[in-house]
């Protein structure tokens, strides 16, 4: 009997998978479908660019999303691109009815990710791979978000200096873009067009009015790395002004090194994202503000589209490609606020 | 000996071009941080040297890093008094080493497997205990951070894991160079079927190398963890094997055992991060590091090749030249 029930059930997916293609149905060979489970339940998963606290709060927006869409939602936090690729090829290969990646590397990923949107519905979040066949990119503006960072950096040194920007890779697409961000707005030029960005070179010193960019310094995601490259940084550019960190654990990087140094207050630092040392700096004063990006709004949007593609509902999918979700400055004055609601949602 | 100054003499070449290109370089700040992290990395490299001077090899020392520190977070995070915190961080890389130990002598598995093995395992430990997440100190237990901060002595600022990780140099030199049991652990480098037929037991001082290594991970884990005070279970300690083999190779251990020197080792690690200090210090892109230390190694593994080979060309045209002066 239960074999029977199993058969009818693998009939009626192969059924639907058949079924006539809609707009919702990605571009491929039509074989779509496959493991909705019972109950209409979708299958998803959310694949991030590595492990951080950042992702644990797009986690949680997530598994709420999964709730509020029916869905069953595994996150997967890869240490490095092969990793990556690794279990998006797992998920595949078991079968799954949607997929939302991060992309390492958006330029040479392109093959990949359109191969596995030709097996499953694949949208990009938090970093785009605009040349590829994903649905749609849910996430912030980095060129915008950076700029928003530039504008903490001049509120802060009003009077201009020297400022050095720390990240922990620069093949992210989303690292270069918040960078150039940064330079431009700092360096009072125009707004460029995120997808054909002119990118200045990492090391070498960037001029403009009152402002000196001095060089960007890589640490590879090894912590340590990122506090020396502070501390060093300090030592090689003794009238130091600012330190921008691009990735979450940065400006607490920056920190510490600074605190070591007994410069706390004296360079300033600016910060993206919400990690509790960043947090704990804005109330202190230690750190100007951050760029928050809502990380919980790109887990449940991202679940929210792949479970509606997945019921073929194409509606779901924002105009052009991009939901844009809205970045938010924390500054002293709504620092608290922000961590209690923060508290909340890591929960 | 010879290999002391050789690595010495690469050190001091690295300090005096970065301080021409830029004289900071040798500023107190610059100073006093380039020796807190070559004390750090210093500590580790000391247990590599045990292991690499017995013949064998660790490669899992970055795990044990990585699991010593994200464990004392951990533990510390629930409650548990400081001291009992580090004692079992403690004993868990002892044990660790014991094991490897055991396996390396008793199962005869080669050194390169087990530590392998141990690599994948201990990161995989401290990720499942974690589950993923960051760990880390915030701004409490100022007394177990002082284990990593400047000391006042005689008016001078000194980093105290300078002054953990000489007292571990000094006891790591004397017992190698000193004691019976450094002679047995050389012996048994040079050729262990030789040791065990006089006598020694190989066995038990194997096990007390592959102890060593574990223990100075651990308790070098211990304080990287607190120095950088945020732990990312995947990433932290992240390939510090290598630099902790490359610091020991540099300062003079064979990797086919019998020989090694603590200074050696010591001014090894120093070399390699001096040499990331200095690409920093410049303004050469990070990107260049690999590229940059691994030339410095290589170069430094060539000059020792081509020195002693001309010594023993000498050695031997001397040697034969003296019965015809005596004649």
């Amino acid at each position: 009997m239960a074999r029977a029930l199993a058969l009818m059930a693998v009939l009626a997916s192969a059924a639907a998978g058949c079924g006539k293609e809609d707009a919702a149905a990605p571009p491929g060979d039509g074989k779509m479908g496959g493991p909705i489970t019972a109950g209409g339940k979708v299958k998803l998963a959310y694949v991030t660019n590595g492990i951080d606290p950042f992702w644990n709060v797009a986690a949680a927006g997530a598994k709420a999303g999964a709730k509020e869409f029916n869905a069953e939602v595994e996150v997967l936090m890869p240490k490095d691109l092969p990793d990556q690729k690794r279990m998006i090829e797992g998920l595949l290969a078991r079968g799954i009815d949607g997929i939302a990646i991060s992309p390492i590397d958006a330029k040479n990923q392109v093959g990949f990710i359109d191969e596995a949107a030709g097996q499953t519905h694949v949208i990009t979040h938090d970093s785009d791979a605009p040349a590829s066949k994903r649905r749609c990119f849910v996430g912030m503006d980095n060129y915008n978000a950076g700029r928003a960072a530039g504008k903490l950096v001049k509120e802060t040194l009003p009077d201009g200096g020297k400022i050095m920007i720390f990240v922990g890779r620069l093949e992210q697409l989303n690292a270069q873009q918040r960078r150039q961000g940064v330079i431009d707005e700092v360096l009072d030029r125009p707004a460029q067009s995120a997808d054909a960005l002119k990118a200045d070179p990492p090391t070498g010193e960037l001029t403009g009015g009152k402002y000196v960019i001095v060089s960007t310094r890589t640490d590879g995601f090894d912590y340590a790395k990122a506090k020396a490259n502070a501390e060093d940084a300090m030592v090689a550019t003794p009238d130091l002004a600012c330190m921008v960190g691009l990735f979450a654990y940065n400006a607490p990087m920056c920190l510490e090194a600074i605190k070591g140094a007994g410069k706390t207050g004296k360079i300033k630092v600016v910060s993206f994202d919400e990690q509790d040392a960043t947090l704990q700096g804005i109330k202190d004063g230690a750190v100007h503000g951050t760029v928050s990006q809502q990380p919980y709004q790109y887990g449940r949007h991202s679940v929210r589209i792949l479970a509606g593609l997945a019921r073929k509902d194409a509606s779901v999918l924002p105009p052009k490609g991009f939901l844009e979700i809205e970045i938010r400055v924390v500054k002293k004055d709504n620092v608290d606020a922000f961590w209690e609601e923060l508290k909340k949602l890591r929960q | 000996m010879k290999k002391t100054w050789g690595v010495l003499g690469i050190l001091l070449f690295v300090i005096a071009l970065t301080a021409i290109l830029n004289p900071r370089f040798l500023g107190d700040k610059n100073l006093l941080t380039t020796l807190r992290w070559s004390s750090l990395y210093a500590i580790i490299s000391i247990g590599a040297a045990f292991v690499i001077i017995t013949g064998g090899v660790d490669l899992s020392i970055g795990s044990v890093v990585g699991l010593s520190g994200t464990l004392l977070a951990l533990l510390l995070e629930k409650g548990t008094p400081v001291g009992l915190a580090i004692a079992i961080v403690l004993v868990l890389s002892a044990a660790i080493g014991f094991a490897h130990g055991l396996l390396v002598t008793k199962m005869r598995l080669q050194p390169f497997i087990v530590t392998l093995c141990g690599l994948l395992i201990y990161r995989g430990v401290a990720r499942v205990i974690t589950d993923d997440q960051s760990q880390g100190f915030g701004n409490s237990y100022p007394r177990l951070h002082a284990l990593v901060e400047p000391v006042g002595i005689l008016g001078a600022a000194i980093p105290v894991p300078f002054l953990i990780m000489a007292a571990i140099a000094i006891a790591a030199s004397i017992f190698l160079n000193r004691t019976v049991w450094g002679r047995y652990l050389f012996a048994l480098g040079r050729n262990e079927q030789a040791a065990r037929y006089s006598g020694i037991n190989t066995h038990a001082i194997s096990i007390m190398a592959y102890v060593v290594c574990a223990l100075l991970s651990g308790w070098g884990g211990i304080l990287m963890a607190l120095d950088v005070n945020s732990i990312q279970p995947a990433q932290f300690g992240n390939f510090y094997e290598l630099y902790a083999i490359a610091a020991a190779v540099l300062g003079g251990c064979s990797l086919r055992g019998g020989e090694g020197s603590i200074l050696g080792v010591v001014i090894g690690s120093a070399v390699m991060r001096v040499l990331y200090n200095a690409i920093n210090i410049l303004g050469i892109p990070n990107t260049w590091e690999f590229v940059i230390i691994g030339l410095v190694l290589l170069g430094g593994v060539v000059t020792d090749e081509l020195v002693r080979r001309w010594a023993a060309r000498r050695r031997a045209a001397r040697e034969a030249e003296e019965p015809l002066l005596k004649g």
